[in-house]
């Protein structure tokens, strides 16, 4: 019984997903979230802060005065 | 109306997923920082058009994925469109099975047309639904679907991965696991 139950399972296990075709089963899909999040914990420049910062100073953020 | 503390604070944490992006589609870390500062640059500029409360991260990748191709064009620099261009330019080693380098990955991605690199990062790798990745591009969710297959098909060649798990609910894989069942 026992046995049955984790032969089937086993057999579910091994299917490949059917609902995303870049998955955790896939390769591929694995390769390109590596890729990306690589990029994505890349040190941001401080450029951009500061460039936000002047945008700010042009045209500042809301103020109730 | 004035620009709202918190729109510069959704800014500010979208821009790594944001530079990610431009990096993946620009190729080179000054152009893709240029393509983000142009991107912040509009997004505060059209602050009013965005509506709160809808995805902000998609109309950022919007705007840069526009900003992206309108620079291409000035550029005079054709899009590169999905036929054709491919053969010559595969120069990467035949990978392990399972030991596939990161570097090879990169290699292999930097060879797709824009159009396929684009959809599969969208879907495979930013996290957008089909539906959202399709209003970014301008296109309809079938095309991008085409367009992600294209993309994982050619990926799969140039890298040479015939690997099991590498196979979707198609034909082949169904009879494969009919044949072992019976």
């Amino acid at each position: 019984m026992t046995k049955k139950i984790s032969a089937a399972q086993a057999t579910t296990v091994r299917r490949p997903s059917t609902a995303d075709p870049l998955g955790p089963n896939s390769e591929i899909g694995r390769k390109l979230k590596q890729y990306y999040d690589d990029l994505v914990s890349d040190e941001i420049p401080d450029r951009f802060a500061s460039l936000l910062a002047q945008l700010e100073e042009a045209r500042p953020a809301q103020k109730e005065d | 109306m004035a620009v709202s503390q918190d729109f510069k604070a959704d800014l500010l944490a979208a821009i790594p997923s944001l530079r990610a992006f431009a990096m993946s589609l620009a190729q080179g870390g000054d152009k893709a920082d240029d393509l983000v500062q142009e991107t912040l640059v509009k997004a505060w500029d059209k602050h009013e058009s965005f509506q709160m409360g809808t995805n902000l991260k998609a109309w950022l990748f919007t705007i840069l994925r526009n900003e992206f191709y309108s620079q291409m064009r000035k550029r005079g620099r054709e899009v590169q469109d999905s036929d054709g261009i491919m053969t010559g330019r595969l120069a990467v080693h035949p990978a392990q099975h399972g030991q596939l380098d990161l570097d090879d990955f990169r290699t292999a991605l930097e060879q797709l047309p824009e159009d396929q690199r684009e959809a599969i990062i969208l879907i495979g790798a930013s996290g957008f639904s089909y539906e959202e990745a399709a209003e970014i591009c301008d296109c309809a969710v079938g095309t991008i679907k085409s367009r992600v297959s294209r993309a994982r098909t050619r990926l799969q060649d140039i890298l040479q991965i015939s690997g099991e798990a590498d196979f979707g609910p198609d034909a082949i894989a169904s009879q494969v696991m009919g044949s072992s069942a019976a």
